[in-house]
């Protein structure tokens, strides 16, 4: 596929929409349901360990 | 990088897409002008404490400002006044290289660096405009953003505007080395803008459709480039919006797609080399000695070493004080070589896919957007061990032509003469005919002598490998 004319702009702009909205989705879904699960007394643990600032020191390579 | 000479612009010839400003040369110091037109987004990366952060973690260069205040030596005058806000002076790289000359763990590297980076720049308040795999080099063994001028506002209900060029940049060719072939990195060499996507998609094996990051950030992602190619971006858009929350989303995914993106350095030819070659310990060890003594006498701070599989003798010169790129045309052994680089923090050598017989090659528009290997030259020594053969009987380069090469590389040259009767060479020649009537030492010698002279010449212990020291006539 040669786009002389066309953009790939609009499907590439579509498309991240789609999946922001699903992996969004998703990770709300992951969220609530370790909420219940400690609701429901499971996981203690590991609720304990949030991964809010994961990776945000973290340098690839390092 | 040259200065380009088609128009008065004093910008650097890979320095031009970006109008926020541009990078130039000024008695050999690097500068970077900051446009008038880039003034807010540059003060909102220094006064948000991005910036501060990012140079802190080392995963943005650090820059000076200029600074009358400071004296004269920190007054940088701008290249362009017209348009100037800011000149900056940024810490120096010392060698360029670009990701068709990256290893797998390289350009996984580069992607993550470049992930972790949005997600930073989100949390106060900016995005990456670029995601482009040359704005990412290798510094002091690790990767870093080198365009400062990369970053700008957030601005809430917008998508990421880098996004399709993460994918073409880092993402397609990564899941190709991963799921296809490591050697697919090549393809960035064709594509100075990343792999395009439905090309990838082509590419990719059909399992890779069950993969849910790359059915979606790569086939999905490229069907729907083709589906919607004649609908202009606003119409598109329509009143759609793009929550932070959705953006960081995607972000994450696309992290957790690369994470999970893996390719093993085994059963290629050279990783295993050293345990199967015809080097005794002591063959192995003299050779060490003698690279190391000759490289610190003549104080080589830049040094190349040409095929040097998982970079043995490039920690030598490490050692004896030069920095190094150790480059090799085996992506599995450059692997081996930054794994180790990584592992151990090594800050002095940088490990490249090349392929001496055809380096790269100088790309992009008016072919200076990207330097060619020998462009990015010339170094203090280069370093050419077990090496001749290849060159000489394996690609038939006549040995007069092999030493015109390396007196391009640098001043100084270490080189290894490997006779015919080295079982390494009797391997080579076993599938060829024999053809090569001057590849004797006294040939070698002669052919050497017409570009350098011989300032040491030594037997290995233990071998009938000859080691050499040579200067530029």
């Amino acid at each position: 596929m040669i786009l002389m004319y066309l953009d790939p702009g609009s499907g590439s702009f579509l498309i991240q929409l789609l999946i922001a909205a699903i992996a969004g989705l998703s990770i709300a879904i992951g969220a609530n349901w370790a909420k219940l699960k400690r609701l429901l007394g499971k996981n203690k643990k590991k609720a304990e360990t949030d991964d809010e600032e994961d990776d945000d020191e973290q340098q690839p390579g390092a | 990088m040259k200065k380009t000479t088609t128009n008065n612009s004093p910008a650097l010839s890979a320095s031009f897409r970006d109008p926020s400003g541009f990078l130039f040369r000024r008695d050999g110091v690097l500068y970077r002008q900051v446009n008038q037109a880039y003034a807010d987004e540059y003060m909102r990366l220094m006064d948000s404490g991005l910036y501060a952060r990012l140079v802190k973690s080392g995963q943005l260069i650090a820059h000076m400002e200029s600074d009358p205040s400071k004296g004269s030596g920190q007054i940088f005058e701008p290249a362009d006044k017209e348009l100037a806000f800011k000149v900056l002076r940024p810490e120096p790289i010392p060698f360029i290289s670009y990701p068709y000359e990256w290893s797998f763990g390289q350009l996984k590297d580069a992607a993550l660096l470049t992930l972790t980076i949005q997600k930073r720049a989100l949390k106060l308040g900016m995005s990456l405009k670029d995601a482009s795999a040359y704005n990412i080099q290798f510094y002091n063994g690790r990767p870093t953003l080198i365009d400062t001028l990369s970053f700008e506002s957030y601005q809430a209900g917008e998508p990421w505007v880098a996004y399709r060029q993460f994918c073409q940049h880092f993402l397609a060719p990564l899941a190709l080395m991963a799921y296809r072939d490591v050697r697919l990195n090549q393809l960035l060499r064709v594509y100075i803008d990343g792999v395009p996507l439905d090309l990838a998609s082509r590419l990719l094996p059909a399992k890779t459709r069950f993969n849910l990051g790359l059915a979606s950030h790569i086939h999905l992602h490229a069907s729907a480039q083709k589906r919607f190619a004649n609908v202009t971006v606003s119409d598109a858009r329509g009143k759609r919006k793009m929550s932070k929350e959705a953006m960081l989303a995607l972000v994450e995914s696309l992290q957790a797609t690369v994470k999970k993106l893996e390719w093993k350095p085994a059963g290629t030819e050279w990783a295993d080399y050293y345990e199967e070659n015809n080097y005794t310990d002591k063959a192995f060890e003299h050779k060490k000695v003698l690279v190391g003594d000759w490289l610190s006498r003549i104080e080589a701070k830049t040094v190349w070493d040409l095929g040097g599989n998982t970079g043995v003798f490039s920690r030598v010169a490490v050692d004896a004080g030069a920095n190094v790129i150790s480059s090799d045309i085996d992506p599995a052994a450059v692997e081996v070589n930054y794994r180790l680089v990584r592992e151990k923090k090594e800050e002095k050598l940088l490990p490249l896919v090349l392929d001496l017989t055809n380096p790269s090659p100088a790309i992009g528009w008016n072919n200076t957007e990207r330097d060619s290997f020998l462009q990015r030259g010339p170094v203090d020594a280069a370093l050419a061990l077990a090496l001749v053969h290849h060159l000489a009987i394996a690609n038939n380069v006549p040995l007069a032509r092999v030493a015109e090469f390396f007196a391009a590389c640098g001043e100084w040259l270490i080189i290894e003469f490997v006779p015919k009767s080295d079982s390494q060479v009797q391997k080579l020649l076993r599938s060829r005919l024999d053809i090569f009537t001057d590849y004797t030492q006294a040939g070698f010698e002669k052919a050497f002598g017409e570009w350098f002279s011989v300032k040491e010449a030594s037997a290995v212990r233990d071998s009938e490998r000859w080691l050499y020291l040579m200067k530029r006539k």
